[in-house]
């Protein structure tokens, strides 16, 4: 492959090891989103990873040596060993979200392990934040474990929500004993679609808490695998009473952050080399001098 | 940004003379039948010295848990609990000491290897428990006294929770005054109590002489622990957590003044060469929930690599004679009722936050750490309320994550780490908005 990169233009990548998928971004030195991939496979698997990685990379034309700075985040970020640095989700949702809406002051990400609540300055960084409490009460685990018990698609289960009008409660949080909530309430007859929509509802009732921490502060903007779930976007909506901003591709958010932050990383190594460069133009040889054994010396030219 | 680096915590030397103290204890302990005397099992606070002045042999419920954890022996006593039908989410240490006491009392089955700690635990002659907040503790001496079969000689001193009513704040008010009188009539029948264990009258003279040690060793403990309201602090959190056992189950054991004078002296000495707890402090943070054992290194590692001193927590300065003013070593029992009225599980919701509010204010708290121990419900309660209130009042972040006291089976590493992170990460925003 040809390097495209020069000393004018450069590009930085932005790696999302995630609990169920890997994603990566590439963006120029203008900051522009060049190119995109999210790989599904199994739990924080290095392989989607590295398959996010590749595909974001033969889709902008580039090779690994190409990129000038890697920030990883994610539950698999200290893993990435080409990651100069990492970051939480946190910090890189705030300033990916910030990136394409920058006027948003609130977060909501619904991820497989945790779920969050972050209040967003307008630079783009985390002036609060909330996390569910224990376990993977209100998490999207929590929604793929019921999935299961329901023999319904992940995919599936929002737009099937969307067609109960039935209020169906949902009380226990705890994964293991939502699903045997569940259980008890297929074998009362009740439908799955409006079981599904029950669990949105709960879902949204504790995120609605998480909110309550932070302050509920509008715009708000829904990242994250969650955000693809019209049934929850819709529930959530509902239950806090704004609407919610999706971007096209929710899941790239924390991995645009890191893309981000790695130009941040860059610019300001580039700034430094570029600083020492002039630096060095500014060496005056010194003359001969028989009698002393210094032989150049540096003059700051202002 | 937060970037870890592989630093270490500079943890207090003279931690280590503890060490020596409790191994003394244990060896008392397990000696106690041999030479004679009462063992007696307690759950809750501190209150040793009532049976150490009948020279009684005492065991502290947690104390011996977190021993046992500290020892890495806690899997085998409470996988014997949870066989034994005692579910995983009780008290871990409740838990872990009832696997202790069955292997005692009905002998260790063929599939499990405990180790030496785990097994030596003397049978009780009599049972004290003083809990506070938490209606656990009785129901575990209850069951405690199951296991062994037989009726034991039981006390239960009633420490009734600081609502705050009617006005009654910290250390004031009628409630308060109350409460007081009432705890103190039941440290009196606990004394009788103790009179019959022990056939003998009770010696007051020898009561007297070790509350006042407790005192010394409490105002000791204060003051060393004020002198980390310096920037940066000289010691932190996990230095006072490891501190712990001489104002808890070593309350007025031999050696335990000489042990916090040195506590006090090292942190005064560093203080004095600019020594500090962690190598590079940027962050203040305070720790709210209870100590988890297992994790002590590891976690006062963490902070330090992130340049974070946790420099305060609701565990170690809320509680464990933290008012050792309010001792009169000739009249004891009103002092020790204030201090065990007044500790850190037994505040009502507004006392909590005043008491976590004026700490934070003297700490000069950046952020707060919200362990939510996940068999300690008592601990955790109020958590959520805390976090909202103590950032709408004062402006602190703060982080929670999910532990256990004794029990590391309830951690997700990454959950912690990515917790932790976040908050540094968000502090080091704050600090670059100004
Ligand atoms: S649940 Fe907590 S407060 Fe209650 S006995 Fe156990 S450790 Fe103590």
């Amino acid at each position: 492959m040809t390097s495209k990169s020069d000393r004018s233009s450069f590009y930085t990548m932005g790696v999302d090891s995630g609990s169920l998928t890997g994603k990566a971004v590439i963006i120029d030195g203008n900051r522009q989103i060049v190119s995109h991939s999210v790989k599904q496979l199994g739990f924080v698997s290095q392989k989607a990873v590295m398959m996010a990685i590749d595909d974001a990379l033969e889709k902008a034309g580039l090779a690994l040596e190409d990129i000038t700075y890697t920030v990883s985040t994610g539950y698999g970020r200290k893993r990435l060993e080409i990651a100069g640095k990492n970051l939480t989700e946190i910090s890189c949702h705030a300033k990916g979200a910030n990136y394409l809406y920058p006027e948003v002051k609130t977060v909501i990400d619904i991820g497989g392990q945790d779920s969050k609540v972050i209040a967003v300055d307008p630079s783009g960084n985390v002036k609060n934040f909330a996390m569910n409490d224990k376990c993977a009460a209100g998490t999207g685990q929590f929604l793929e474990v019921l999935a299961r018990a329901l023999d319904v698609e992940l995919t599936e289960i929002g737009a099937l929500s969307l067609q109960s009008d039935a209020d169906i409660k949902i009380s226990s949080m705890c994964t293991t004993f939502a699903e045997s909530e569940v259980i008890s309430l297929v074998a009362e007859g009740h439908t799955t679609v409006d079981i599904l929509s029950g669990m949105h509802k709960a879902i949204s009732g504790r995120m609605k808490g998480l909110v309550g921490r932070v302050g509920m502060q509008q715009p708000v903007m829904m990242t994250g695998g969650g955000a693809k779930n019209i049934g929850l976007v819709k529930a959530l909506e509902k239950t806090l009473g704004v609407s919610i901003f999706i971007p096209d591709e929710p899941q790239i958010i924390g991995a645009l952050g890191a893309a981000l932050f790695a130009n941040d990383f860059a610019t300001g190594i580039r700034k430094k080399v570029e600083e020492e460069q002039d630096l060095d133009k500014s060496r005056v040889p010194a003359k001969d001098c028989a009698s002393c054994s210094v032989q150049n010396f540096q003059l700051n030219k202002n | 940004m937060a970037v870890q680096e592989a630093k270490r915590a500079n943890r207090l030397k003279s931690g280590k003379l503890v060490n020596k103290l409790v191994n003394e204890y244990w060896e008392d302990l397990i000696n106690a039948k041999k030479t004679g005397k009462k063992v007696v099992y307690t759950t809750g606070l501190p209150i040793g010295p009532f049976m150490a002045a009948q020279d009684m042999a005492w065991i502290h419920g947690e104390g011996y848990g977190a021993r046992v954890a500290a020892r890495h022996e806690e899997k085998e006593p409470q996988t014997f609990a949870e066989n034994k039908g005692f579910n995983r989410e009780l008290c871990s240490y409740a838990r872990t000491q009832m696997g202790c006491a069955m292997f005692a009392e009905l002998g260790v089955p063929d599939d499990l290897n405990p180790g030496p700690i785990a097994t030596e635990i003397p049978a009780p002659d009599a049972i004290v428990t003083c809990y506070p907040g938490c209606s656990t503790g009785p129901q575990w001496d209850w069951a405690i006294e199951r296991v062994f079969g037989k009726k034991i000689p039981w006390f239960n001193v009633v420490i009734p929770y600081h609502m705050g009513r009617n006005g009654s704040t910290y250390m004031k008010g009628e409630e308060f005054e109350e409460n007081v009188k009432y705890v103190v009539r039941q440290f009196e029948d606990l004394i009788k109590f103790l009179e019959v264990v022990s056939g003998k009258p009770y010696n007051w003279d020898k009561f007297q002489e070790l509350m006042g040690v407790t005192k010394k060793v409490g105002k000791l403990r204060m003051e060393a622990m004020e002198l980390c309201k310096a920037k940066p602090a000289p010691a932190s959190f996990f230095d006072w957590s490891i501190q712990i056992a001489p104002v808890n189950y070593l309350t007025a054991w031999p050696g335990t003044v000489e042990a916090m004078q040195a506590v006090k002296d090292e942190v005064q000495e560093r203080l004095d060469n600019g020594v500090s707890a962690v190598p590079n402090e940027k962050y203040r943070i305070f720790w709210e929930g209870i100590m988890n054992w297992n994790k002590l290194g590891w976690m006062a590692d963490k902070f330090a690599s992130y340049d974070a001193t946790v420099v305060a927590g609701r565990y170690t300065h809320m509680a464990f004679w933290h008012e050792p003013d309010t001792i009169d070593p000739e009249h004891p029992l009103r002092g020790i009722a204030i201090n065990h009225l007044e500790c850190q599980l037994n505040l009502g919701y507004p006392i909590t936050e005043e008491r976590m509010m004026t700490l934070s204010k003297d700490y000069s708290i950046d952020g707060i750490v919200f362990h939510g121990a996940r068999t300690c419900r008592s601990f955790s309660r109020s958590h959520f309320l805390l976090a909202e209130n103590l950032n709408k009042k004062m402006g602190i972040q703060s982080t929670s994550f999910e532990g256990d006291m004794v029990d590391d089976s309830f951690y997700k590493e990454e959950l912690v780490n990515t917790r932790i992170e976040a908050l540094i990460e968000s502090l080091e925003a704050q600090k670059s908005r100004g």
